[in-house]
């Protein structure tokens, strides 16, 4: 996918619209929002040429604080929307933003469907490890032995190691990053919207009212930059090893990636020689040849 | 109307449907109006299944009760179907050594019944061919049995089976010769004497419902497809998905009901059509993505083809039950279209149309269909290329689309609730498909005016659309056929007026051909609804009132529509013919039931 970098080119303030922002002081969703609106003028991509969809959740406030074709959709349902969006028009950036609740309970069967069939979007998870719209129940993410709303005892199932999950499926490209490194999270959304097929994200994102365990300071001090370090997206092994051990230390970047596999659209042979859009494509359709069989 | 009909039963498995479609198919090369009618178990081999097809002087699309050939695969019809056999009817069976018990002999002998027993297993080894060879035997004496020449069937065979080679055909022709052989030493004088045929009919389509569904979406302009199998839906995806390689459309199955019907409203909120089709506990699931598309004013087209439930039900029955949940089903209130196919013909020509509304007045909409549709087999004359029109209500000229803004998408002054829609992509302001109470641009506005005036604007779609819509049509007799009264008439006296919809239509019409043969001094009309919400009622009032009777059809136990009529415009019925056991309306069987009512 070819995007020009031209100076003349969308401004961050292009991006901006005057509605106020409703999330609490020190949400993680004020620099995420941020890092999306630069990748997107980073790489050139003006608010009419995206399509942004977002599930339901704080994260899903942010739908009605930015500019750009936005669809606020369902609760876990925000994968396959995206989906059937992008196959229709697959020239076109599609992201899908979802939170760790969704995506980890109502939606988890979508994303396990979403990473196998590697369609071409960018997904990037809010994870705060609870659900904060609903005021604080612990999700599939939330720690052990974290008071919570619905869960004063801690939650009685175990945790999901949600990097585990991610890389048996096969992804070709998964990276983490955090809510307070806003240059970072820059670099990262753009490699995700540049990347030939499914680019999972997984934001650590802070959560001041609920959740004390994984904060802003909490992130801070453990997070930090594997690719800085040396790591080599190109290597699963380190990759999946990086991402799925935290427990001294969370790596962050791009964990791994691959441009070599086919995604969804690629694979469907009978799109092989079509030069055109399913969008451009609509018109009363003579079916005289299918009829034949019938005779 | 000259009616025969031939009945083949067996284990699924058996052959039972390549022995229906190669009758079926001869039958319709020769000119006969035929309709084929299945019913078969939820397994995959066994059970208890059968293929009916009757064959008429005029066009039918329904089945009788009674059959004059009936032919049993395996034991179990011997012990259970006999009595569908009409007077001087005829059985051919397989089963060496069957004891018939004295009540069949008795009624063998009541009826006149010919018995025939076709050695397949002994004819099977003098060739040493495999049984899947014994369908062709069986077709043969059956063709033998319908008078007809045997080249026809040759024809057909090479035509089917003349790509597998020689060795293939040519113990295929020696099967047909083993059948007329038996047939004219066992069955000499036993024929059906066939209803007169129409030469003009030989080139129509042989066709179900799903096969005419996906070709009427196909010419719609649909170009993706995303679908969950699910009885009696399934027949529809397999199709798209058989020609994808041709239409080049993209098709998806998806991993749940849900991820369908949201792959198809992403695609459509993109700007392509789409489509998905499910069963009842399907569209269940599908439900709150529907009410998203109302509130986001989205459009979408969802096929809930309908089997008998609740529950699992009668997976592979036929019923419509799922009618008012097709209105009412899912949560909060917004604008929605609901319309119900009847035959291979609409389930083609209504598919334009309905991609039309949904686009045009940015909703979901819901085509109803049944097993009785989906998988019947129907004779159709080749579609009409030139009569659907494409209209998509979406901004593409750029002078207007630099003219807007984002409060244009849903401006709640918008004549008739219909605000503009443009496509992500276009170089225009950009908006917010936003499933949250919205303001004009989808901002969140969780004010009282607000709601208020979205409200409005959404429900206003559906008054729009109702002025919009047809009327439902009114059938009359016309000597051997029946037809759509083409203009409103005042003075329409009738005796009965009948009122219904969907697959009932069929079994409807032939019944009236039958009872208007009989006493041609009745008028019957049939008022035929298509579009079932928003419900037009002012001619329904209009020709209640003219008619002497009023009786409503329906396969439901509640008589769904006859309270939706209700609801809508008080009006009731003075009889409701209701039927609920999972199986269509039969012909003989709706005549009796109109001819014995008692209107007092």
């Amino acid at each position: 996918m070819s995007i020009p970098l031209d100076s003349n080119g969308p401004s961050v303030h292009d991006y901006t619209c005057a509605t106020e922002c409703t999330w609490c002081d020190g949400c993680g969703d004020y620099g995420i929002m941020a890092a999306a609106k630069r990748a997107l003028t980073d790489l050139g991509i003006a608010p009419h040429e995206v399509l942004l969809c977002f599930d339901i959740g704080c994260h899903g406030n942010m739908s009605d604080k930015m500019l750009g074709y936005r669809i606020h959709g369902l609760h876990g349902r925000v994968l396959p929307l995206a989906a059937g969006a992008k196959l229709a028009n697959p020239t076109m950036p599609v992201i899908a933003f979802g939170g760790d609740g969704a995506s980890f309970s109502e939606g988890v069967n979508h994303l396990v469907h979403s990473i196998r069939s590697h369609y071409p979007i960018t997904f990037i998870l809010h994870n705060n490890a609870n659900f904060g719209l609903t005021q604080g129940q612990a999700s599939s993410l939330t720690w052990q032995n974290q008071p919570m709303n619905t869960s004063p005892n801690g939650i009685p199932e175990d945790t999901i190691s949600p990097m585990d999950f991610i890389f048996s499926l096969k992804p070709t490209f998964v990276a983490r990053t955090w809510s307070g490194d806003i240059p970072q999270m820059t670099r990262v959304f753009k490699e995700a919207i540049n990347h030939r097929g499914f680019a999972f994200v997984d934001v650590l994102q802070a959560c001041p009212t609920y959740n004390k365990f994984a904060s802003h300071e909490w992130l801070l001090e453990h997070c930090y930059d594997a690719n800085t370090e040396g790591h080599d997206p190109s290597d699963l092994d380190a990759g999946r090893k990086i991402a799925c051990d935290t427990a001294e230390r969370v790596g962050c970047g791009i964990l791994y990636k691959t441009e070599d596999i086919p995604h969804f659209y690629e694979r469907l042979s009978p799109r092989h020689n079509i030069k055109t859009t399913p969008v451009e494509e609509v018109k009363i359709t003579d079916v005289s040849d299918l009829m034949k069989e019938f005779v | 109307m000259s009616r025969v009909s031939v009945k083949v039963t067996g284990a699924q498995g058996q052959g039972i449907n390549s022995v229906g479609e190669m009758v079926a198919k001869g039958l319709k090369r020769a000119g006969h109006h035929i309709f084929g009618y299945r019913e078969y178990m939820s397994v995959i081999k066994g059970g208890h299944s059968s293929y009916q097809l009757d064959i008429a002087d005029t066009h039918i699309e329904s089945s009788e009760t009674h059959t004059d050939i009936l032919v049993c695969l395996n034991y179990a019809g011997l012990k259970t179907d006999l009595d569908v056999l009409k007077q001087d009817g005829i059985l051919l069976h397989l089963i060496p050594s069957w004891k018939f018990s004295d009540a069949d002999t008795t009624l063998f002998e009541e009826r006149n019944i010919t018995v025939l027993y076709l050695p397949m297993e002994k004819i099977l080894k003098k060739f040493n061919a495999r049984p899947i060879v014994g369908n062709v035997l069986v077709t043969s004496v059956v063709w033998g049995l319908l008078g007809r020449d045997f080249s026809e069937l040759k024809n057909m065979v090479k035509e089917q089976f003349g790509h597998k080679g020689d060795k293939i055909l040519e113990m295929n022709y020696a099967f047909i010769d083993e059948g007329k052989a038996f047939k004219e030493t066992e069955a000499a004088d036993s024929e059906l004497q066939l209803p007169a045929a129409d030469a003009k009919r030989s080139d129509d389509l042989l066709v179900t419902g799903s096969e005419a569904m996906g070709m009427g979406m196909i010419h719609a302009g649909c170009r993706l497809y995303a679908g969950y199998p699910m009885t009696p839906a399934s027949p529809l995806l397999s199709y798209i998905a058989k020609k994808q390689n041709t239409t080049g459309m993209v098709v998806k199955q998806a991993e749940d009901e849900i991820t369908a019907i949201q792959m198809v409203s992403g695609a459509m909120h993109m700007g392509t059509r789409a489509a998905t089709a499910t069963s009842g506990g399907g569209y269940d699931l599908m439900s709150e993505t529907l009410s998203l598309n109302g509130m986001i004013e989205n459009p979408s087209v969802m096929v809930l083809a309908m089997r008998q439930g609740p529950s699992t039900g009668l997976p592979t029955w036929s019923g419509q039950g799922d009618m008012l949940l097709s209105i009412f089903g899912s949560h909060g209130e917004y604008p929605r279209l609901v319309a119900a196919v009847s035959d291979a013909e609409d389930s083609f020509t209504l598919m334009p149309d309905i991609f039309n509304y949904a686009e045009e007045y940015q909703l979901p909409v819901t085509v109803l269909t049944d097993k009785h549709i989906a998988e019947g087999l129907f004779m159709q004359p080749p579609y009409d290329m030139k009569k659907a029109k494409l209209k998509r209500g979406i901004v593409t000229d750029q002078k207007e689309l630099d003219q807007l803004k984002s409060t244009d998408r849903y401006d709640p002054l918008a004549e008739g609730g219909v605000s503009p829609r443009w496509l992500p992509g276009s170089k225009a302001a950009t908006y917010n498909a936003q499933g949250d109470e919205h303001d004009a641009a989808g901002n969140v506005d969780e004010s009282g005016e607000n709601a208020i005036a979205q409200m409005d604007k959404r429900m206003k779609k559906m008054k729009t659309l109702k002025a919009a819509l047809p009327h439902p049509d009114m059938y009359i007799v016309d000597g051997n056929t029946c037809k759509v009264l083409s203009n409103e008439t005042t003075d329409l006296s009738m005796d009965i007026l009948i009122v219904s919809w969907g697959s009932n239509k069929g079994c409807i019409l032939d019944t009236m051909k039958e009872l208007q043969s009989q006493d041609p001094s009745l008028k019957i009309v049939y008022m035929h609804y298509t579009y079932l919400w928003p419900l037009k009622t002012g001619w329904l009032k209009k020709y209640a009132a003219l008619a002497k009777k009023t009786v409503f059809v329906e396969s439901t136990y509640q008589g769904q529509l006859a309270k939706l009529i209700k609801m809508e415009s008080g009006i009731t019925f003075d009889q409701q013919i209701l039927k609920y056991d999972g199986r269509p309306f039969f012909v003989d069987e709706l005549q009796k039931k109109i001819v014995t009512m008692n209107f007092s």
